[in-house]
């Protein structure tokens, strides 16, 4: 180990650290236990999607942009499909309007729980983890009702949706809603009266609401310090013109703010989900659109769980786009962590970079085939790479070819 | 009068020669492709005076000879507008506008690394979105580059 | 000297105290899962984990200074497993008891908490070192109001044996409800010693991975992690027979019997405890410490001693 200064540890969080769910450097100096400087390194999870998508087909993309995001896969691909139909001048059925707003609401219940468990384990307070991530598992059970899947669902394609919503899926969404309601009533509870919780909350993370405005935070984030910035309320789509919600703001300015307003929003959510479910119209569910999309671009935005998220598409007239731009909205919260860590204790880090819902595959967004250590640029293909492996592993003494032909009778079989 | 009207009236007003360039595209969404000696002085009135407050994002785009760059901003009240300008490929540098929105830095940082342009006034710090030790005249962005791995 | 030798490394020495130790860890790992609505580990896993530990290689890093590195855990496991021979565990009788032992027995939980900082500072690495220096920073916090509470006990019964305490207290059950406080201010401090939530600030996992922990690996973490089991049996212990010792005058087995359950009932405290509460900071735990748990000490040793002076 190279020798430290006297006072000052540099301690390196990240890229892989038990504090992060993804790859992200973060490199903390530190004297005795505060925080005196803060370095950010992004961009381990770059993964070219933005080029990918120019070199597809804009139906290949709406498959490819779902997976920017495990969470919010569905807030991706309809701000994608929605800069897409501005571009074809599409009218999109108002049935699937109510359904993409339908599965936008249960996605951002099911992220907004997850946060809940999340920032309750890097608090050390594992109970709340287990409780949120178990109530997650109803609005997780509901979206593989409604779409088949449980992330990445599928829902959306150019001019509408692909599957509809029958009458017997929605009372059970209606059930499932009626029960996580309950559950975070509690949960509000616990978070206004626990203690340890609001020690641990309340003071950390401060952001003003002048440095929110100043470094573009949006969100939950934003939202906290008091900016009542709602995409969904500012400049409607889907059906959030129709249905009537309160935009979330709160003045703590603190990682205790963020936690009311994502907990307050989940019973928003639950208001908006019955709305949808009362309002929504009858009729096709989807618009047939040529697969050319005609030359043009369009910005579209959505109000992702974890904030605004932003797509721009220009088009060239052909089955592929030009461009395809995407700000995914941890990127535009991320410059607010080295402010909200400053003069802070390092045991205060984890729940403050966890407090903006930091998703960073989306910001990132790299398969990068390359080693990139490698400066002679020796590419493997997932070929060579098997092939490689079989090597490997024969030199070793163990051979999978027989296990391999028995898988494959098995399967030709069937 | 609606909103954007309003916006696309002052900004006449005080820029003349934007009169056939704003472009109204739907409710809330205006559009404007400017050259980049005007940029500065469009984009300040834009913030102090428009209350365009919010930077969503910057987008760089590949158009053969040059590097179009929009900004996106955005009011609260919902109206975003597409300021678009672009630069000549060759040494091309545009003006950092961290000065107006300090959250502009990670996308600066981004156009940087994918597209090759120069900011100039974007402070010293760590690369984004590339690796540290990929190529400085690798922009992967740029039309004419191609993964290698396809080869 | 084969009764000596049976009782250092079979009962109640290193095998049973390592095998209950064990079991207490399960246990533990149980409630603690039940009451957050998992299923919880099966009753051989922390058998098994161990098992698996021991096979595992030992890595020493580098710069790491390995005698240090390797003695550390050694230290902090022959420490707790001492404790285990002063206590009474079937009768009102220890192997080993003198007047003063209960100092003695005190001292030598300390030797862990020590012995972690050791390894974990000789082990070099950026997060153990943060980590044992927690360690150590949270041993003055907690260590005052636990030896205060007991020692006020001991005052009640007016001996510093063990074996004395267990006596006064089996006679005179009642004086027990005296010593609430000193017990409630144990209990929390013996989840500092044990390192659990709200005071496992020096293994946060989320800030600093596993604190003094971090670089070690295979049987040297194995005993680590023993060391801790056990730590939780003896203190468990410990605070029962200070302050309940009921049962110990029945016949043998039965009195054994019960003690464990005592003993069962306390680490299940512990672990509600741990279920109910998120990680406190170290300042926020040093703060909790000495403005509240010490002057709550403070008062139970003074009420002890005016009922010395009134009831004897």
């Amino acid at each position: 180990m190279h020798k430290p200064e006297p006072d000052k540890f540099k301690i390196p969080v990240g890229p892989q650290h038990p504090a992060l769910k993804e790859p992200e450097g973060f490199s903390v100096a530190l004297k005795g236990e505060k925080i005196m400087g803060l370095e950010i390194r992004l961009g381990y999870n770059h993964r070219g999607i933005e080029k990918a998508c120019e070199e597809r087909t804009y139906i290949q993309d709406l498959y490819l942009i779902e997976r920017v995001c495990g969470i919010c896969s569905h807030s991706h691909s309809t701000c994608f499909v929605q800069a897409v139909e501005e571009i074809a001048a599409v009218e999109v059925p108002k049935r699937a309007l109510y359904i993409r707003t339908l599965i936008g609401e249960l996605e951002r219940v099911h992220s907004h729980l997850l946060w809940l468990g999340v920032a309750g384990h890097e608090i050390g307070f594992d109970t709340l983890l287990m409780y949120a991530w178990r109530d997650r598992e109803i609005v997780m059970d509901l979206l593989a009702l409604i779409t088949g899947n449980r992330v990445n669902y599928g829902m959306n394609t150019i001019g509408g949706v692909r599957r509809d919503i029958s009458k017997e899926q929605a009372e059970e969404v209606l059930k499932g809603i009626n029960i996580l309601e309950e559950r975070t009533k509690y949960y509000i509870e616990i978070a206004t009266q626990e203690t340890t919780i609001i020690k641990r909350l309340s003071g950390v993370g401060i952001i003003s609401h002048e440095d929110a405005l100043k470094l573009d935070a949006v969100g939950p984030t934003a939202r906290a310090s008091g900016v009542n910035r709602d995409v969904r309320y500012n400049d409607p789509y889907a059906a959030y013109g129709e249905i009537t919600f309160n935009v979330i703001t709160d003045t703590h300015n603190d990682v205790y703010g963020r936690t009311l307003v994502r907990v307050k929003e989940l019973m928003e959510s639950y208001q908006i989900i019955r709305q949808c479910l009362k309002k929504i119209p009858d009729g096709p569910i989807l618009t047939k659109v040529p697969r050319k999309i005609p030359i043009g671009e369009a910005t579209s935005r959505y109000e992702a769980p974890r904030g605004e998220d932003v797509h721009y598409v220009k088009s060239n007239g052909s089955e592929k786009p030009e461009r395809v731009k995407i700000r995914a909205p941890t990127l535009a919260n991320i410059q607010a962590v080295k402010h909200m860590l400053k003069d802070r204790f390092l045991a205060d880090m984890p729940i403050v970079i966890a407090a903006i819902d930091p998703c960073f595959s989306c910001t990132d967004r790299s398969v990068s085939l390359e080693n990139p250590g490698d400066r002679n640029k020796e590419i493997m293909t997932w070929h060579a790479l098997r092939t490689y492996s079989i090597e490997w592993y024969k030199k070793q003494g163990i051979d999978f070819t027989e296990l391999n032909n028995n898988l494959k009778n098995k399967l030709e079989r069937r | 009068m609606s909103q954007e009207e309003k916006i696309k009236q002052e900004l006449i007003n005080r820029f003349s020669y934007l009169e056939n360039i704003i472009k109204i595209q739907r409710p809330r969404r205006m559009s404007a492709e400017i050259d980049y000696n005007n940029f500065t002085e469009i984009l300040d009135y834009a913030v102090k005076q428009l209350k365009f407050i919010h930077l969503c994002t910057i987008t760089g785009l590949d158009e053969q000879d040059k590097l179009g760059f929009i900004y996106h901003l955005a009011q609260d009240s919902g109206v975003l507008f597409n300021l678009k300008t672009s630069v000549f490929k060759q040494n091309p540098e545009i003006k950092s506008v961290m000065p107006y929105f300090a959250g502009a830095e990670i996308y600066e940082r981004e156009l940087v690394d994918l597209l090759g342009v120069k900011v100039e006034g974007l402070p010293v710090g760590n690369r984004y979105p590339l690796t540290d030790d990929w190529p400085t005249d690798q922009f992967p962005l740029r039309k004419d580059w191609k993964p290698s791995s396809d080869k | 000297m084969i009764k000596a030798l049976f009782s250092i490394l079979i009962f109640p020495g290193f095998l049973f105290v390592s095998v209950f130790g064990l079991f207490a860890e399960f246990f533990d790992r149980k409630i603690y899962a039940r009451l957050q609505n998992r299923v919880g580990p099966p009753w051989f896993q922390t058998f098994a984990d161990f098992i698996k530990l021991l096979a595992k290689e030992d890595i020493v890093p580098c710069e790491a200074n390995p005698r240090m590195f390797g003695l550390a855990p050694i230290f902090a496991l022959a420490s707790v497993i001492t404790v285990f021979l002063y206590i009474p565990l079937w009768k009102t009788e220890t192997l080993f008891s003198f007047n003063g032992d209960i100092i003695m027995v005190l001292y030598l939980l300390t030797v862990p908490t020590l012995a972690f900082f050791i390894g974990g500072w000789y082990s070099t690495s950026l997060f153990a070192r943060i980590g044992s220096v927690r360690c150590v920073t949270q041993l003055f916090a907690y260590e005052v109001p636990l030896f205060m509470s007991i020692l006020a006990a001991a005052l009640l019964a007016n001996s510093w044996s063990l074996v004395d305490i267990v006596i006064f207290y089996t006679r005179h059950p009642l004086y027990c409800l005296f010593n609430l406080i000193g017990f409630g201010i144990s209990l929390i401090a013996l989840l500092g010693k044990l390192e659990k939530t709200p005071f496992d600030i020096p293994e946060a996992e989320t800030e600093i991975v596993a604190g003094a922990f971090t670089e070690y690996s295979g049987r040297l973490l194995a005993i680590l992690r023993l060391t801790i089991d056990i730590e939780m049996v003896v203190g468990s212990a410990l605070l029962v027979a200070v302050f309940f010792p009921f049962g110990l005058t029945l016949a043998p087995i039965t009195g054994f019997v019960v003690f464990m359950a005592e003993i069962m009932f306390v680490i299940a405290l512990l672990s509600l405890l741990r279920t109910v509460v998120a990680r406190l900071r170290i300042d926020q735990m040093i703060n909790f410490c000495w403005k509240y748990m010490v002057p709550l000490a403070i008062f139970q040793l003074l009420l002890n001693l005016t009922l010395k002076r009134i009831l004897m």
